[in-house]
């Protein structure tokens, strides 16, 4: 059996002249939670629908838990859980109602009392016709459907949207628990917080591409610190910004610096040795911060590109 | 496919009882006042010799009105087809559509249920539909009978409601057809409700004008045999339009099973001359 549950080589679909996405290759592996970034119109849905066979792609390979959602959609199917981004639901029916209908469509095949229990842990009363649900009692209700068979991956198109804090926190303790009981999880989410709380591994795509995977502290920790140091002595500033990855940001008589560090922290900490140090204090950027660097950077050089094919022109 | 059906039939259960108890109060009535109509035979008569023959025609033409099948074609088939197929083509136009364009088919083709499964759940529930409408208004019909003197078994009077439940699955699956080509709904609807009105028009004409004979050969409503089938059933026809019929159901399903499931217009194509905004995939 593959380690991978999700695998997408050169993943390509068009919507008339709109490239949705240009090659996307992803490994997710079993039991993991995966979170996938991206801001709107990325990509993030059009893959996950990909994978369910709601949408044919125009190229590329996709293998879910080891099968081809285009050859075999209703086997993926049955052990997947889809929470859509677009949670529409037949608007007469209760809760309850909506569940046994899609209870009947898997015939039969889930645990109802674990479905009683996600609905209390959610505070989701069943009883309530879907017309008369708030935007959260609704994603509830969505979150209960993906989860109450049980399936081995759980594809969630931003699963905490419209929740409240309290509940948000609830849905992510539900996820985890359902990892924790062998299920792999795919997430879309433009929260980056919520990622970098839960997933194991994150995966950002940016215009069809997925243009990064890596773990959220590994992310964290290639990204940009600042780092503030006084001294109980003066020292050379100028020493300390040769070291490689290290620039200065601003210093105070020789006594304090701050210091712009890239990289690893290693080379700075070998530097400072020779040093007396009174206080060291540094602090990192967070996911979102990375993320929005991110696109910074590949706007920028977006806009580089243009403005170049502008002066050759 | 049999919980397709059943949430899907299910679901239209207002609409079979309210086409099925309207139309069948209207027949009970209508064929209750047959033999208060044949009392009046000379009066009628001259009366409707003088309407003109275009609006005769629009009536069954030159039905005779005392007899049990003219009786009905001119007073409730004649028409009806225009009447209940209009229900047809929204259903056929919102089988598979509506719940694209109200958001709720993603969810449900993700279940573990193959298109083709759900498209034939649903194509039984519509033809179901129109079935159980078609019964309620026989049901109305057989009693409405049985006051008069009309003396047309109960049987028999099931065959001109088994001609329109053909003519009916035609016009559904055809907006069924052109759903899944068309970019919206209310769009499919109205090029099938127009196509419902022109076949109607064309063909009831075509009684009085001959260069239209020919095109209406190629018409469903043509081979609708009308209050006439209570003498028995055309089966080459009735075969050729549920033949047709289900060969639009067949084209509907071949597109169906290639089509991406839009969010909310997601991906549809647009009109040319109109501007309108298209969704971005997400």
């Amino acid at each position: 059996m593959s380690d991978f549950a999700i695998q997408t080589q050169a993943l390509t679909k068009n919507y008339a002249s709109v490239r949705a996405l240009r090659g996307v290759d992803l490994e997710v592996h079993q039991g993991e939670i995966f979170g996938f970034l991206g801001p709107n119109g990325a990509g993030k849905t059009t893959t996950i629908r990909c994978l369910l066979d709601l949408i044919h792609p125009n190229g590329g390979r996709i293998s879910v838990l080891g099968l081809d959602p285009q050859k075999d959609p209703v086997a993926v199917r049955a052990r997947s859980g889809y929470l859509p981004g677009e949670l529409r639901m037949e608007e007469n029916f209760s809760g309850e109602g909506i569940l046994r209908y899609l209870k009947a469509l898997r015939g039969n095949q889930t645990d109802w009392d674990y479905t009683r229990q996600i609905a209390a842990r959610l505070d989701f009363d069943l009883k309530t016709l879907v017309k008369n649900l708030s935007k959260g009692n609704k994603q509830k209700l969505g979150v209960i459907q993906a989860l109450m068979h049980r399936p081995d991956l759980l594809l969630l198109d931003e699963p905490t949207a419209g929740l409240d804090p309290l509940m948000q926190q609830e849905v992510l303790n539900i996820i985890r628990a359902a990892r924790d009981d062998g299920a792999t999880v795919f997430f879309s989410s433009h929260l980056i917080h919520e990622v970098e709380v839960i997933a194991d591994r994150v995966g950002i795509i940016r215009n069809g591409k997925v243009v990064e995977v890596a773990q959220p502290s590994a992310l964290i920790n290639r990204s940009l610190r600042q780092v503030r140091i006084r001294f109980k002595e003066k020292v050379s500033e100028q020493e300390l910004t040769q070291v490689p990855g290290v620039s200065l940001l601003g210093g105070e008589d020789g006594l304090s610096v701050i210091l712009k560090v890239e990289g690893e922290m290693d080379a700075l900490i070998k530097a400072l040795a020779k040093y007396p140090v009174s206080n060291f204090e540094t602090e990192r950027q967070s996911l979102e911060e990375i993320f929005m660097t991110y696109y910074a950077q590949h706007s920028s050089s977006k806009n580089n590109q243009v403005d170049a094919a502008h002066e050759e022109a | 496919m049999l919980t397709v059906f059943r949430y899907f039939f299910g679901r239209a259960r207002g609409a079979i009882l309210g086409w099925g108890i309207t139309l069948a109060l209207l027949g009970l009535y209508m064929v209750g006042f047959y033999d208060t109509l044949a009392e009046q035979r000379e009066m009628l008569t001259m009366l409707i010799q003088q309407y003109p023959p275009e609006l005769m025609a629009f009536f069954g033409g030159a039905a005779d009105l005392f007899t049990p099948a003219g009786y009905l074609s001119l007073e409730f088939f004649s028409y009806i087809p225009l009447v209940i197929g209009i229900y047809a083509v929204l259903l056929g136009s919102g089988l598979l559509i509506g719940d694209e364009e109200n958001g709720t088919l993603d969810l449900l083709l993700a279940q573990p249920i193959s298109r083709t499964a759900f498209f034939c759940g649903r194509l039984l529930g519509m033809a179901a539909i129109l079935a159980a409408i078609l019964g309620i208004v026989w049901i109305g019909f057989v009693l409405g009978e049985r006051g008069t003197t009309m003396d047309v078994a109960a049987l028999d009077m099931l065959y001109p409601f088994i001609t329109l439940f053909a003519v009916l699955f035609i016009f559904a699956t055809f907006s069924l057809m052109l759903s899944m080509i068309l970019p919206s709904r209310t769009l499919t609807a109205t090029l099938g409700g127009l196509l419902l009105f022109v076949s109607y028009f064309i063909n009831s004409l075509a009684q009085l004008d001959e260069n239209l004979r020919d095109l209406a050969e190629y018409l469903p409503l043509r081979y609708y045999q009308s209050g006439a089938a209570i003498h028995g059933l055309n089966g080459d026809w009735l075969l050729g339009l549920f033949g047709f019929g289900l060969l639009f159901a067949l084209l509907a399903w071949l597109l169906f099973l290639q089509r991406d499931i839009r969010v909310s217009g997601e991906g549809s194509w647009r009109m040319p001359f109109f501007k309108t905004a298209r969704k971005q995939p997400r």
